[in-house]
């Protein structure tokens, strides 16, 4: 079974666009979650990129990036509230725990959590975007150049996810016919054999591409696609997210305190930076193309959009 | 060396001279090898337009000497290296592998880690870009490597939705798309059914033929190959044992290594006939001349009777589905079939007839859509038995005296403390067996059904004999687990799903031939291995009667035919 997360051919301004816009706009989106601290913020982030992923039709791989940085998120918080006792308002005394000590949860350290929680998620998302939206071939080819001796580099960066991904199903249905009487498999080694057998993969997909030729000198060929006319939108777009982003930070938007009492900036300057991110998402929404129409004679032939081809309908115009 | 040089062929297509090589870190030792070293003195010569096959068993060095005359050996994998490798011409040692493309094509054993695109024509095209050809230079080469592999119908496919011969098939296309004067193979049929197996052999002799392609091929299952083979080269703990041609080597391998002997070699061997023939139509053509060209008929073995006891897997009308929303595809259509205990049965058919995703459902990991499916306890241990493996310590995987008494059983304590993943080929596959049947194997835990996948891919016929072995236990099992026990407990059914016909004919009381999600052929394993041509075994495509499917039956019926 495919993996979610793995590209999916689609036609659509995001997975026409060269490797370079896809990666500086869903690139800018990770910037402002890492750059920021602010719920609100983060939560555009997050919400720039899944609207990116469903606009993309990569859904299925939003969803499944969802799950995976929400729990993840949850984890952070719960984590941290564990681990922390600074902050003003304790909601639960667990009294003490091995290692521990002392446990008391207080908000601060949930909120402080889940914000820290936040930036995972939207990396996931962006990410589950660039793998499912994204050509790995392309990425390979725009990569020849800068990584021109290292096909294991190039490896890493185009097919690392995808073979891990392919990895994990064939390593859970594994774990999940090991006998009874065998160690249980914790997540940690799982996810330490599931590290090293995709490296060991890539490495071998490396030997393959050193065999191809990827680390010749030889004259790059001519591409049939290498730009896109998508490509200036989503460059203008990821710069002026990355602009707002930055003026926003030192503006002051990135209004957040978590200890000792949570106080989180809800100013113009925030609104603004979050409005700008969240409406980022947008960007590979795709203009629906005019239809082709004909006259119900079939002798005519044009291209009409929008009402004017719903009036042309009425009138006897049939759509081929 | 000039590109007309390497295509007129002037040079031969590989010349190694002395070539010693130890890896940087290698992780199983060459059985009898010197120490540490993966290849030891070995001076080989293919000529151009040659068809040279490679034997030895596991771990003899095999795919080291093919990485060597592909450059990966050692530019891509480091290691100290001794000796001097030419290919067409072109020193290896001092050119890396992405310029020695244009002279030679390689292509691994597992065809996932051999495709690096998305998409067929991107794949094929990929060598061609990353030389700088023009793109209709590179239409035209992708159209017509396309058309001599009968690939064309692929092109516009993702790759990630061809079925494993298919797979292999594109690798080799972009392997031979620079049109190299030299295709190393390293067991490209292993992972294909008999006939995928036999069409990309005679697709190679054809290469070899019509383009002058010399050919090093590096196979387990011999009977494959060695009609198409001018020479064999034999490697014996990692350096060459035998180089001649296929008659001789059968002849070599008859009074040096039993394992490396093809069935129909041993069936002439066990029936004192001579010579050793290295095909189908040679053994027929010498026994034309001895005289016995028609072997009396026996009358066709009957499977033992049937169990009395209750079927353990029982499926009726059983149909699963795969795949996502707007790909969705039938691959069980309406299966019906009953195994019961002590059972050994091969379950054969094409690559994407339904035989995984049979063991797959019996052990949950699919549902049915339709029908009903009743199995007792299942172990069911999947294609890769590294998967199993995720602990960084032998004994962490079956802990506690339990544990170590089940490694006991497979011969593995002694490797309680070693890395899984050190461990060769044979010890993990038993090491996995063992984890699948943790905590199954005491009294009613029993598991009523042990199902294997593919469990021969890679293995050499010694290997594969353990296997049957271990089959054999699980079905007549007293106690797997436990040699101890008295309380005779009733044997696992054991399904085997398996393109080896020869190994299906070691293990197996019963095949069930699939066929697009249909059960086709269900009887006695010499029944159905012996009533076809694809899915039969050497002996039986030779002696050509009914129940005769053995080297051991078959030299039995020409020994009563030679009075």
């Amino acid at each position: 079974m495919r993996s979610p997360f793995a590209y999916r051919p689609r036609r659509g301004p995001l997975q026409d666009a060269s490797p370079g816009a896809a990666v500086a706009y869903l690139g800018a989106i990770v910037v402002v979650a890492f750059l920021y601290l602010n719920p609100l913020v983060l939560l555009a982030a997050g919400a720039a990129a899944t609207l990116a992923g469903l606009l993309a039709g990569a859904r299925a791989a939003v969803r499944a990036a969802l799950r995976m940085g929400l729990g993840l998120a949850l984890l952070v918080a719960v984590v941290n509230a564990l681990v922390t006792s600074r902050g003003e308002t304790v909601v639960a005394r667990l009294g003490h725990w091995p290692l521990l000590g002392r446990v008391d949860v207080t908000l601060e350290a949930l909120v402080a959590g889940a914000s820290y929680g936040l930036i995972a998620a939207a990396t996931i998302i962006a990410f589950a975007v660039y793998s499912a939206c994204v050509d790995p071939d392309r990425v390979l080819r725009a990569l020849r150049p800068l990584a021109g001796r290292s096909a294991l580099t190039a490896t890493l960066v185009s097919r690392l996810v995808p073979v891990a991904a392919a990895d994990a199903a064939r390593l859970r249905d594994a774990a999940a016919l090991r006998g009874p009487g065998a160690a249980a498999v914790g997540k940690a080694p799982l996810a330490r054999r599931l590290l090293a057998g995709s490296l060991d993969r890539a490495v071998d997909i490396a030997a393959t591409l050193e065999l191809r030729g990827y680390s010749l000198d030889a004259p790059r060929a001519r591409n049939r696609r290498s730009r896109s006319r998508h490509d200036r939108r989503f460059y203008a777009v990821a710069a002026l997210v990355l602009v707002t982003a930055v003026a926003g930070k030192l503006l002051g938007a990135d209004d957040f305190q978590a200890y000792p009492t949570v106080a989180v900036g809800f100013g113009p300057t925030t609104i603004a930076v979050a409005a700008v991110v969240t409406l980022s998402g947008l960007a590979p929404w795709r203009r629906r193309a005019g239809r082709r129409l004909v006259s119900a004679d079939g002798t005519k032939a044009a291209r009409y959009g929008g009402k004017s081809s719903r009036r042309r309908m009425k009138e006897g115009v049939a759509r081929v | 060396m000039s590109e007309l040089a390497i295509r007129r062929g002037v040079a031969p297509a590989l010349a190694i001279e002395g070539l010693s090589y130890s890896y940087p870190r290698r992780p199983i030792q060459a059985e009898g090898g010197a120490a540490g070293r993966a290849l030891s003195d070995v001076s080989l010569e293919v000529a151009p337009g040659e068809f040279v096959l490679l034997a030895g068993r596991s771990a003899s060095g095999k795919s080291t000497l093919l990485k060597a005359a592909c450059g990966l050996v050692p530019h891509f994998h480091g290691g100290e290296i001794e000796g001097e490798v030419r290919v067409a011409g072109i020193d290896a040692l001092e050119t890396g592998p992405g310029e020695l493309a244009a002279a030679v094509g390689y292509l691994a054993q597992d065809p996932e880690t051999q495709v690096v695109s998305t998409t067929v024509a991107a794949e094929i095209e990929l060598p061609l870009e990353m030389r700088g050809d023009e793109p209709s230079a590179r239409a035209r080469a992708v159209e017509e490597v396309a058309l001599a592999l009968a690939i064309p119908h692929l092109l516009d496919r993702a790759v990630d939705t061809l079925s494993g011969g298919e797979l292999q098939r594109v690798a080799l296309a972009a392997a031979l798309v620079t049109r190299p004067r030299l295709i190393l193979l390293d067991e490209p049929t292993s992972q294909l059914d008999p006939v995928a197996g036999d069409e990309l052999i005679w697709l190679l002799r054809r290469l070899n033929e019509e383009w002058g392609v010399a050919v090093l091929l590096a196979e387990h299952r011999l009977e494959r190959c060695l009609a198409a083979a001018d020479r064999v080269v034999a490697m014996e703990a990692a350096a060459v044992g035998f180089d001649g041609r296929p008659g001789d080597f059968l002849q070599w391998s008859r009074e040096n290594d039993a394992a490396l002997s093809t069935p129909a070699a041993r069936l002439f061997s066990l029936a004192d006939i001579a010579p050793l023939p290295v095909g189908v139509r040679d053994a027929r053509q010498t026994l034309q001349r001895t005289g016995i060209a028609h072997p009396p008929q026996q009358a066709s073995r009957r499977m033992r009777d049937p169990h009395p006891s209750a079927p353990v897997l029982d499926a009726k009308n059983l149909w699963v589905e795969l795949g996502e929303t707007e790909e969705t595809r039938d691959v069980l259509r309406g299966i019906d079939l009953q195994v019961r205990p002590g059972e050994r049965v091969a379950l054969m058919g094409r690559n994407g007839a339904g035989k995984s995703t049979l063991l797959r459902t019996a052990a949950g990991l699919h549902e049915p859509v339709a029908g009903k499916l009743s199995v007792g306890s299942i172990a069911l241990l999947t294609q890769n038995p590294s998967d199993y493996l995720v602990r960084e310590r032998v004994g962490d995987e079956l802990p506690g005296d339990e544990g170590m008494a089940a490694l006991r059983v497979v011969g593995l304590e002694h490797a309680v403390d070693a890395d899984p993943r050190d461990l060769s080929g044979g010890e993990r596959q038993r090491l996995a067996i063992t984890i699948a049947l943790a905590g199954r194997v005491e009294g009613e835990q029993l598991p009523a059904v042990v199902a294997l996948d593919e469990p021969t891919r890679g293995m050499d016929r010694a290997r594969k004999e353990d296997l049957v072995a271990l089959i054999g236990t699980l079905a007549d099992s007293v106690a797997f687990m436990d040699k101890e026990a008295t309380k005779a407990t009733p044997g696992a059914a054991v399904v085997v799903a398996t393109h080896d016909v020869e190994f299906a004919s070691a293990f197996a009381e019963r095949v069930i031939l699939l066929g697009e999600g249909v059960v086709i052929a269900d009887g006695p394993m010499e029944e159905i291995l012996s009533g076809g041509w694809y899915f039969a075994t050497e002996v039986a495509r030779v002696l050509d009667l009914p129940g005769i499917v053995t080297p051991e039956q078959g030299a039995a019926v020409l020994k009563e035919s030679l009075g």
